[in-house]
């Protein structure tokens, strides 16, 4: 055979090379899944969350934990060589704008998953769409029974639960003041959640042999002398608050200004620095919250220095004791820690798959750790409580996450 | 326990009383039904956490600061938003003061932030006993400061020229007009007292609870007030706030928290069934 022959054939055989080598290479790139918020660049996660509208003051501060932690991952270079582009749409913490912005981070700006949800009322009407659907909820703020039972792969919970925030209260009071047969009074608004937390401290109370009242109190309550007055008659052992900032303040104010030194705990939605100041020494002496996060810059565990050192950089001082913020910032960490599980290829389906199967999260002490698993999406469980140290504008913790574990695990 | 509900009823309806005051002389002067009262009790809260915590002024300048600020505010709403709209439809100006009022409240939120914040000043806190009967100090004292208020107002409305010249305007804008008398200062002039009537009590309000935008929900309380009392009665909305305040705390003793708002908002229906004008107001007569 002479070389004109062998020519052709050497070439057929370079370009079949070159050709396999191409796709070779091709597999090695990260591929887009726009359909899905992936980008060769960027992968798309939503959030849907209150930023301007009753509820702002504590879902906003949600947001900008989950923002900044996102914001840390970015700048040190993203997820696999892709940053990590939150879309928060704010839902004014109404039903009709939530599903309306539920229905764009799916199909009209796709996103990967959707983190928040912080309305119930909107869990309860999208549950079935939910479930149905494509698009896990990795971290939600609140928990309904319509979106978490039965357990679904498509859903999980990542903010502090009313029964066991019940459970924990109740429990390490009942120790640690040593009661036989506890009388506690539940002051809560008048709301079906103030109804339902009084139900669980009601069960948890019932086991120690004790009994539970509940009182109510108006949102825009101004004072709550009548309140007081009952609690007077009733004399109870300790007391749980549940409500709105005021309620709080109110009433551990009111408790002050009748000489009542009953130890009160409110739910962990009631343990901003502001309330504490505003109740004033003397009437935050007796007051503590529960919580199953610590609150930034509380203590010294790596998970905190973190979360501390970042938020200081950027301007984040104060917010980094709301315990919102706090929130934010370990649901985004869940959501980034799923991501890296995928490689440089996720999909919605594939990150559905993965989360299924069951994961832990480690926040390094600013949480109890806490797992996940085809049978469990109930997420933090572990409590403590925290109050305040005016002396140096801080949270204090009484015990460790560990000294809890006995009332919910 | 009735004492003690009563008292403290007392001690609410003054600071109602003070804000539905400064609605009806709003209302007595320019014929505007004010939505943004409320509001304007945030403000005073907000003004007062500008003073005290950002600013750090002492508290008598503190207080120069919050009652100047808030009697600008509402002396510039009058110029800027109510004057162009003077012989409108009510209609207009009530769309008017809601759109104001929701705008207020955004604006508050994104320079505080939507959190609230606590307000601390040296107003004295502790207790006083009288018998059986506790009252806190700051009670005490946003009532007696509410009362000296109304009553700095009263002695002003009748023995001052200025307030003279504001009852004239009042009663008969027209006849006002012809005798040389600038209206539009009057009226600048009862929204400037108006809103600092409600701002004191937000700054009381503030440090009873937390300087939040939710206090406007407390200062909407006056509207009922001054229905009650009469929306052309000085006295009539004083009366009408202390009623308020006594009936929401002997509903919510006695009945249940959520009851107070059903008797509260019964006897405003009666009022205006069985005696539209109000308890103090006047009826009026028209000739044909």
């Amino acid at each position: 055979m002479t070389d004109s022959t062998h020519t052709p054939v050497r070439k057929i055989r370079a370009h079949l090379l070159l050709l396999v080598a191409a796709l070779c290479s091709l597999g090695a790139w990260a591929q887009d899944a726009p359909q899905d918020g992936v980008y060769k660049d960027r992968i798309d996660w939503g959030l849907l969350m209150d930023m301007s509208g009753p509820t702002s003051a504590s879902q906003g501060i949600w947001v900008n934990g989950f923002r900044d932690y996102m914001r840390k991952i970015n700048e040190a270079g993203g997820i696999h060589g892709r940053k990590i582009n939150v879309l928060a749409e704010d839902n004014r913490f109404n039903p009709a704008t939530d599903k309306i912005a539920f229905e764009k981070l799916v199909s009209q700006t796709p996103v990967i998953a959707i983190s928040g949800m912080g309305s119930s009322v909107s869990q309860v009407a999208l549950a079935p769409t939910i479930k149905a659907g494509k698009v896990p909820i990795v971290g939600t703020y609140t928990a309904t029974k319509a979106l978490s039972e039965p357990v679904t792969p498509m859903v999980y919970n990542g903010f502090c639960g009313y029964k066991q925030m019940a459970q924990a209260g109740v429990g390490y009071h009942v120790d640690k003041l040593k009661l036989k047969a506890p009388k506690v009074v539940t002051l809560a608004i008048e709301t079906a959640g103030g109804k339902e937390y009084h139900d669980y401290v009601a069960e948890a109370v019932t086991k120690f042999g004790g009994v539970a009242t509940h009182l109510t109190v108006k949102v825009t309550a101004v004072d709550m002398t009548p309140q007081i007055l009952e609690i007077m008659k009733l004399n109870p052992d300790f007391i749980t608050v549940y409500g709105v900032s005021n309620t709080a303040i109110l009433t551990m104010k009111g408790l002050a200004q009748y000489g009542l030194k009953i130890p009160t705990f409110g739910i962990t939605y009631l343990g901003a620095p502001q309330m504490f100041q505003s109740m004033g020494g003397e009437a935050a002496a007796n007051y503590k919250f529960i919580s199953c996060f610590t609150p930034g810059g509380a203590d010294q565990t790596p998970g905190n220095k973190a979360l501390s050192q970042f938020a200081d950089t950027i301007g984040r001082s104060e917010m980094k004791q709301d315990i919102n913020y706090v929130a934010g910032w370990i649901t985004a960490q869940m959501a980034a820690e799923a991501l890296g599980r995928l490689g440089k290829n996720p999909t919605r389906a594939r990150l559905i798959e993965s989360l299924s199967k069951g994961f832990k999260v480690d926040t390094k002490g600013l949480a109890a750790p806490f797992s996940y698993s085809p049978t469990n999406n109930s997420g933090p469980v572990v409590f403590k409580l925290f109050g305040y140290d005016f002396a140096v504008n801080k949270f204090k913790a009484f015990g460790d996450f560990a000294d809890y574990e006995k009332y919910t695990r | 326990m009735f004492e003690q509900v009563f008292f403290s009823g007392l001690a609410l309806g003054s600071i109602y009383g003070l804000v539905a005051l400064g609605f009806a002389v709003i209302f007595k002067a320019t014929d505007v039904f004010n939505f943004a009262q409320g509001m304007f009790v945030v403000c005073g809260a907000y003004f007062a956490v500008t003073a005290m915590s950002i600013l750090q002024l002492p508290f008598p300048l503190a207080i120069v600061f919050i009652v100047g600020a808030a009697a600008l505010l509402g002396v510039l709403i009058h110029m800027v938003l109510i004057q162009p709209l003077s012989g409108r439809p009510m209609l207009s100006v009530i769309m008017l003061t809601i759109a104001l009022s929701i705008s207020l409240r955004s604006i508050i939120e994104m320079v505080f932030g939507p959190q609230g914040r606590s307000l601390t000043t040296p107003l004295p806190t502790g207790v006083l006993m009288l018998g059986s009967v506790r009252i806190s100090y700051l009670h005490l004292t946003a009532a007696l400061v509410s009362w000296v208020c109304m009553a700095g107002f009263g002695l002003f409305f009748k023995f001052t020229s200025v307030g003279l010249l504001m009852r004239a305007s009042a009663d008969n804008h027209e006849a006002a007009v012809v005798s040389g008398v600038n209206v539009n200062t009057m009226n600048r002039l009862a929204w400037g007292i108006g809103s600092t009537l409600a701002a004191v009590g937000g700054l009381f309000l503030g440090q009873l609870q937390i300087a939040s935008t939710e206090l406007e929900g407390i200062g909407l309380l006056a509207l009922p007030a001054v229905v009650i009392g009469g929306m052309q009665s000085i006295p009539g909305a004083i009366v009408g706030g202390l009623l308020v305040g006594i009936i929401e705390q002997m509903a919510s003793t006695y009945i249940s928290p959520k009851s107070s708002d059903i008797v509260i908002y019964v006897l405003l229906l009666l009022i205006l069934m069985v005696r539209p004008w109000g308890l103090f107001g006047q009826r009026e007569l028209g000739r044909v």
